[in-house]
């Protein structure tokens, strides 16, 4: 008898342990997904306990992807969803809907020891398409240029070929990173180096931010859209988000997640 | 919310109204100018851009995918049925073909050329272009003209590429074209069947000018009734612009192959025989002087001139009908590119009668080097035969659903004024060293449907002298006499 009791009271702790330990799955940006969310998720575990998160931040690509296929409550994205991807949603019965839960401004950085101050907007298309490929020919000392860019999967490496390059194709012998964090890496070693990272990764060492068209990336030139590489970063849902889902882009969008959003290096909502 | 639905209505309706991929873009410039404006937020317009992107990428255009080098693309192309006669009569030197046998040749024949022409980024541009026949002066195929595979054989239905080229517009007034491309000089169909796609390179250069002749004067202001000042009327003062341009070409006529043969290469006189690919070079500066909206002159001057051998078109031309020696055929040669030189001079002046479109036209070439290209076919005397013209007159044009055009000229080709390669492949069978008329009427029965009857008819200038060139559809030489009726029903998209 005493076992059977016990039997029943172990198997209500485990049903109410189940029903208490939710789960939510992020996929997407290397750009919100490396620093943002997972603060955010830390915050957000602090005020609902037994919350569980599984963030993969591989490109905000996958993160569509994984909406579209079901593999994820939230898509993280900094570039909007395609029309082939939307097509694609639509086709599966999936209601692509983007949230704005913070502004970024790509930031084209240099080795700090490079001497150039400042770019053109044309000077930067030509530097990343290759039509320009030694930094004496954008007012530089010389030295052949190395390009460090995101992968294809990357909403960064698609908006910046929108934004910087008129849709053209990268240089060939362009670099390609995994992350935000590798490419700052990388060109604050290489005197020669140049990339694009979000804000939030502009605080690494060995590199400076270049002056666009005379402007910098800032909360007030990414607010007033002044600054010519500012972009809204996304979570996709599929349809209005519900449960813990909802939960977390209502806190992510929240005074507090804002908070934690201009903490991190984005710009927040106004 | 109720404000989103608003601009989502407002600018669905742009989208339906205008329709297709381009009209979303347009919305998206104008959701920005909403957002900048504080009449919706951020997110209200991605959430509208969203519905948006849905409803294109579910139309039939929203599924085509372009590379991104693409900036603007054009799908068009037209299909043409024809029913065609032809009849000729032989007549002298002729001394194989009995002089005044005629022949006939009806043809029930079609065509289709479908093309993709677009704009890259960076100021490139690129044109492809499919069509039915693999002949460079005709896309037609003859329906049921297969000698085997029974009766609705597709064994001459095959389709070439008749445009495969790109270019660069890069510098501010020139273009620059390379490939197998649209005929880039400015010409008649006396010099060039508009068949023909050259290939090669060309370099084009068109600048405006802006010219003002005075005349605008501004009448002194007057009073009305009331005493009040009423200011002067101004006309605007005579204005003409003028485009200059200059068009130069370097086709490749006919490829040497190969250039340095294994062994030995052919010595004659003395002399290794050169083997150099042979180029069709034009030269062309013109003007066209726009006088109103309507009403212009044009003029082209330009020199063709040869150089190099090739392979194929290095003998020198003949034009003569074929003839036996004892039991043997001696055929002339009707291709050969030899003393060419020649200056041509195609004008147009358009006006309008009332509200009908006028074109008069007209186009005159001489063979700088006829007495060589004479003296080369073995008739010395015959150095005057190197003159062309063409005169006519055009009324109407089909650009809409019932529009009607009427057009006639007379045209006269002599023996050696011409390329006979070149020169068109309907009126006078391809040869030169005739002369006639042709007779167009043309109505549009609808916007994209067309119907249009031609008449032609030529007889041979010289009776001396061969009508040189290879025939389209027939093969006697001369032809003393020829006559073509075509109707056409053309359908363009």
């Amino acid at each position: 008898m005493k076992i059977t009791h016990l039997a029943l009271a172990l198997g209500l702790a485990l049903v109410s342990t189940q029903a208490r330990a939710e789960k939510l799955v992020i996929k997407g940006s290397d750009t919100l997904g490396a620093k943002l969310v997972p603060q955010l998720a830390e915050q957000f575990k602090a005020q609902h306990p037994g919350t569980t998160f599984d963030i993969a931040a591989e490109g905000s690509t996958t993160g569509i992807a994984a909406i579209i296929d079901g593999t994820a409550q939230i898509g993280m994205s900094s570039r909007r969803a395609k029309p082939a991807e939307v097509g694609a949603a639509s086709a599966k019965g999936v209601h692509m809907k983007p949230t704005i839960v913070a502004y970024d401004g790509i930031a084209v950085i240099f080795n700090s020891a490079n001497p150039i101050k400042s770019l053109t907007k044309k000077q930067v298309e030509q530097i990343f398409t290759g039509e320009v490929s030694d930094w004496s020919a954008v007012g530089g000392s010389g030295g052949k240029i190395s390009i460090y860019t995101r992968n294809t999967s990357s909403g960064t490496y698609s908006d910046f070929k929108e934004l910087a390059m008129k849709k053209r194709d990268y240089a060939g012998g362009s670099q390609k990173m995994a992350g935000n964090e590798q490419i700052a890496s990388e060109v604050g070693k290489n005197p020669n180096g140049v990339g694009y990272v979000g804000l939030a990764y502009t605080k690494a060492g060995g590199i400076k931010v270049m002056s666009i068209d005379g402007g910098l990336p800032s909360v007030q030139t990414v607010h007033a859209k002044t600054y010519p590489y500012a972009r809204p970063t996304f979570y996709y849902t599929n349809g209005e988000p519900t449960g813990l889902a909802k939960q977390f882009l209502d806190f992510t969008i929240s005074a507090a997640g804002q908070k934690i959003a201009a903490q991190v290096g984005f710009v927040p909502i106004p | 919310m109720l404000r989103n639905y608003f601009v989502v209505i407002a600018v669905a309706a742009s989208l339906v109204l205008g329709g297709g991929v381009a009209r979303a873009q347009d919305a998206g410039a104008l959701l920005d100018l909403l957002v900048k404006k504080r009449l919706i937020t951020d997110q209200e317009a991605e959430e509208v851009r969203g519905e948006l992107t849905r409803d294109v990428a579910n139309t039939s255009a929203g599924k085509l995918k372009l590379s991104s080098p693409i900036t603007e693309i054009e799908l068009y192309g037209d299909m043409r049925v024809r029913y065609e006669v032809r009849t000729g009569q032989a007549g002298l030197p002729d001394t194989i073909t009995p002089a005044n046998e005629n022949t006939q040749r009806n043809r029930a024949r079609y065509r289709l050329r479908l093309g993709l022409r677009g704009t890259l980024t960076d100021d490139w541009f690129f044109g492809l272009r499919l069509e039915t026949s693999s002949n460079p002066r005709s896309t037609n195929v003859t329906f049921a003209d297969e000698a085997s595979g029974g009766p609705f054989s597709k064994g001459s239905d095959g389709i070439s590429v008749g445009q495969a080229y790109l270019g660069y517009k890069g510098l501010r007034d020139f273009t620059f074209t390379v490939g197998r491309m649209p005929n880039p000089l400015i010409n008649t169909s006396m010099v060039w069947d508009a068949d023909i796609n050259p290939e090669g390179l060309a370099e084009q250069w068109k600048h405006t000018f802006n010219l003002s002749l005075g005349g605008g004067q501004t009448s002194a202001a007057t009073y009305d009734k009331d005493g009040k000042a009423v200011a002067g009327v101004t006309s605007e003062p005579t204005k003409i612009t003028i485009d200059i341009f200059a068009n130069f070409a370097q086709f490749l006529y006919d490829d040497s192959n190969p250039e340095d043969p294994v062994g030995p290469r052919a010595v004659s006189g003395g002399r290794l025989v050169p083997r150099t690919d042979a180029f069709l070079l034009a030269w062309q500066v013109g003007a066209k002087i726009n006088f109103t909206k309507d009403i212009f002159l044009q003029f082209a001057p330009t020199v063709y001139n040869y150089t190099g051998n090739g392979d194929s078109f290095n003998v020198r031309f003949v034009g003569d009908p074929n003839f036996r020696v004892g039991a043997t055929t001696v055929s002339t040669n009707q291709t050969g590119i030899n003393s060419l030189m020649i200056f041509d001079m195609p004008a147009e002046f358009d006006w309008k009668f009332g509200e009908i479109p006028m074109r008069a036209f007209a186009d005159f070439a001489v063979n700088l080097n006829g007495d060589d290209r004479a003296i080369a076919a073995g008739h010395p005397t015959k150095g005057d035969q190197r003159y062309a013209y063409q005169i006519g007159l055009g009324i109407g044009k089909l650009k809409k659903k019932h529009d009607w055009s009427l057009e006639g000229f007379y045209q006269h080709v002599e023996q050696y004024a011409l390329d006979p390669n070149l020169v068109d492949s309907d009126i006078f069978d391809s040869r030169v060293n005739m002369e006639g008329f042709v007779l167009r009427g043309g109505y549009a029965i609808t916007d994209a449907v067309t119907f249009n009857l031609t008449y032609g008819y030529g007889s041979q200038i010289d009776h001396d002298l061969g009508t040189g060139g290879v025939g389209d559809a027939f093969t006697i030489n001369p032809l003393r006499k020829y006559q073509i009726f075509q109707a056409d029903l053309n359908v363009k998209f």
